[in-house]
């Protein structure tokens, strides 16, 4: 009863519904080895678009190799400015914890911090959309996104940015969200939509093959690093993603 | 030639400051309804807190609530014992987990929060109480985010489980639904808008009437504004039961007395040297 209550996109990668994921064709023998091939990401830029990166900490391994900030236009007629963060800030923790799991993951990948929480509720969704068309421009080859805006006004912003990644070869790596409704960008087609799945290990990725939320991951009680070199036991969609990402 | 020609624009530049003036009382009245109504959502948004904490047996549950106009997030409710310390504390959107879920519209858990003495040092400086864990999800609808609920402490586990994320999910949609049903959402930016393009027509420039909504609120969320405190204390008395209102009302009317009667005494005695 109460499983039907809830919108519940972990649902299919928890307890005993894990068990019909494990033997769906031909996902069966997917592992590291097959996902990685021995790659460790040299090569490729991730683009971390969230709260900031902290340059300095142990985490990131000094691989994040530029950090930018963007912020509304004094004028409201004009485009958000995207604007070089020398210091490489993270204002929460919550980039730098998914920084540090991509590193972790692909310790060879460059890091680009896109740093985007808007200062006020309605600027918000155009600051994350110029900071996902900065990071497409620069040539990311994967951007990992834990953040999702729900405005309609929107919706074709974000959809002619998801073509325009996917069409420069660019795979956006979005947290599903739980609450129901409008979730742009993690619900198009063209992007990777993944939840967390319920087991302690960072390396047990899941395939769902009923939309929209297509990977179950690491995200429960993940260790993660965190602001002014720090470190923090969370839980959430957005701690699945970045090991899907890296 | 040029006295004609400038006159229209004298006049359209009155005209516009009149306007202005006039938009910027109508944002203010806006914003002291709003301000009065929140007392009537409050009493649900009480609920659910409170049950927040029975549910998830948690030592705490609060609710803050954006505030467009000071673009801040302030804690309106909080329920279970070690909870009641963070009412009124008020948080910049782009900052700390709050801000962040806020921001992002994303639920997140965090445990051992005592393993970092920066956070826990901040945290009980503000509210008198270091949580272990911590469960934040977003206050959201399709017509946006307005607030942040958060959970600390479930008593039989050290952390939250997916699962919990995804129930305080579900309380949080109830607290959206009570804001939305009733008139708090009607922040004076939404007034002021839906009221010039309504007046305006198809025809109505968006950048027009955001440049008109921005003029006219421009001061509005002054925090220095001596009108505010007012305001609170204002709909804190209407949340009064009638008993409660009667003694205040009593109280006040004998208070006037004893100050006119002691401005009269005083004036008096001002007047004594010189007579």
């Amino acid at each position: 009863m109460t499983d039907q209550l809830l919108p519940a996109w972990s649902e299919p990668f928890v307890g005993a519904r894990r068990g019909a994921l494990r033997h769906l064709p031909p996902f069966g023998a997917l592992d590291r080895a097959w996902a990685t091939g021995g790659s460790d990401g040299s090569g490729v830029t991730v683009a971390i678009i969230d709260s900031g990166v902290e340059r300095d900490h142990p985490a990131v391994g000094g691989k994040l190799v530029r950090s930018v900030k963007v912020e509304l236009a004094a004028d409201p007629d004009d485009d958000p400015v995207v604007l070089d963060d020398p210091d490489g800030l993270d204002v929460v923790g919550h980039g730098t914890a998914c920084a540090g799991i991509i590193h972790s993951i692909s310790p060879g990948a460059d890091l680009v911090s896109v740093r985007v929480l808007g200062p006020d509720n309605r600027g918000k969704g155009i600051v994350f959309a110029a900071g996902l068309d900065w990071a497409i421009a620069l040539g990311a080859g994967v951007m990992n996104l834990s953040l999702s805006s729900k405005s309609d006004a929107l919706f074709g912003t974000f959809h002619d940015l998801a073509d325009r990644a996917y069409f420069s070869r660019a795979l956006l790596v979005c947290a599903a969200n739980n609450v129901p409704g409008n979730s742009y960008p993690s619900l198009f087609a063209s992007v990777v939509s993944v939840a967390a799945h319920d087991l302690a290990d960072p390396s047990a990725w899941y395939y769902n093959p009923r939309p929209p939320v297509e990977f179950g991951a690491h995200g429960l009680d993940v260790d993660v690093a965190w602001r002014d070199g720090g470190r923090m036991v969370a839980s959430g969609n957005s701690f699945a993603a970045p090991h899907i990402g890296g | 030639m040029t006295d004609s020609a400038s006159r229209p624009r004298r006049r359209a530049r009155a005209f516009n400051g009149e306007a202005r003036a006039a938009l910027a009382a109508i944002g203010r009245r806006a914003e002291v309804a709003r301000r009065l109504e929140l007392g009537s959502a409050e009493a649900v948004l009480r609920s659910v807190v409170e049950a927040a904490v029975v549910l998830f047996e948690a030592e705490a549950a609060s609710i803050a609530l954006y505030e467009p106009a000071r673009n801040l997030l302030v804690f309106r409710v909080a329920a279970g014992e070690q909870g009641q310390g963070v009412v009124g504390l008020e948080i910049a959107p782009d900052r700390g987990l709050v801000g962040y879920v806020f921001s992002s519209g994303q639920a997140l858990a965090i445990a051992d929060v005592r393993a970092d003495p920066r956070f826990g040092r901040s945290f009980a400086e503000q509210t008198q109480y270091v949580p272990r864990s911590i469960v934040a999800v977003p206050l959201v609808d399709e017509r946006g985010t307005l607030g942040v609920l958060e959970v600390l402490d479930k008593r039989s586990e050290a952390t939250f489980s997916l699962r919990d994320i995804e129930l305080a999910g579900v309380f949080a949609r109830q607290a959206t639904v009570a804001i939305r049903a009733s008139r708090v959402e009607r922040d004076a930016a939404t007034l002021l808008r839906s009221v010039l393009r309504s007046l305006a027509g198809d025809d109505a420039s968006e950048q027009g009437v955001e440049a008109l909504v921005e003029a006219a609120l421009a001061e509005v969320g002054d925090p220095d504004d001596p009108l505010w405190p007012l305001v609170e204390q204002i709909a804190a008395l209407r949340r009064a039961g009638p008993e409660q209102q009667e003694l205040l009302s009593a109280l006040l009317d004998v208070l006037v007395r004893q100050s006119s009667r002691g401005r009269g005494r005083r004036a008096g005695r001002l007047r004594a040297p010189g007579g």
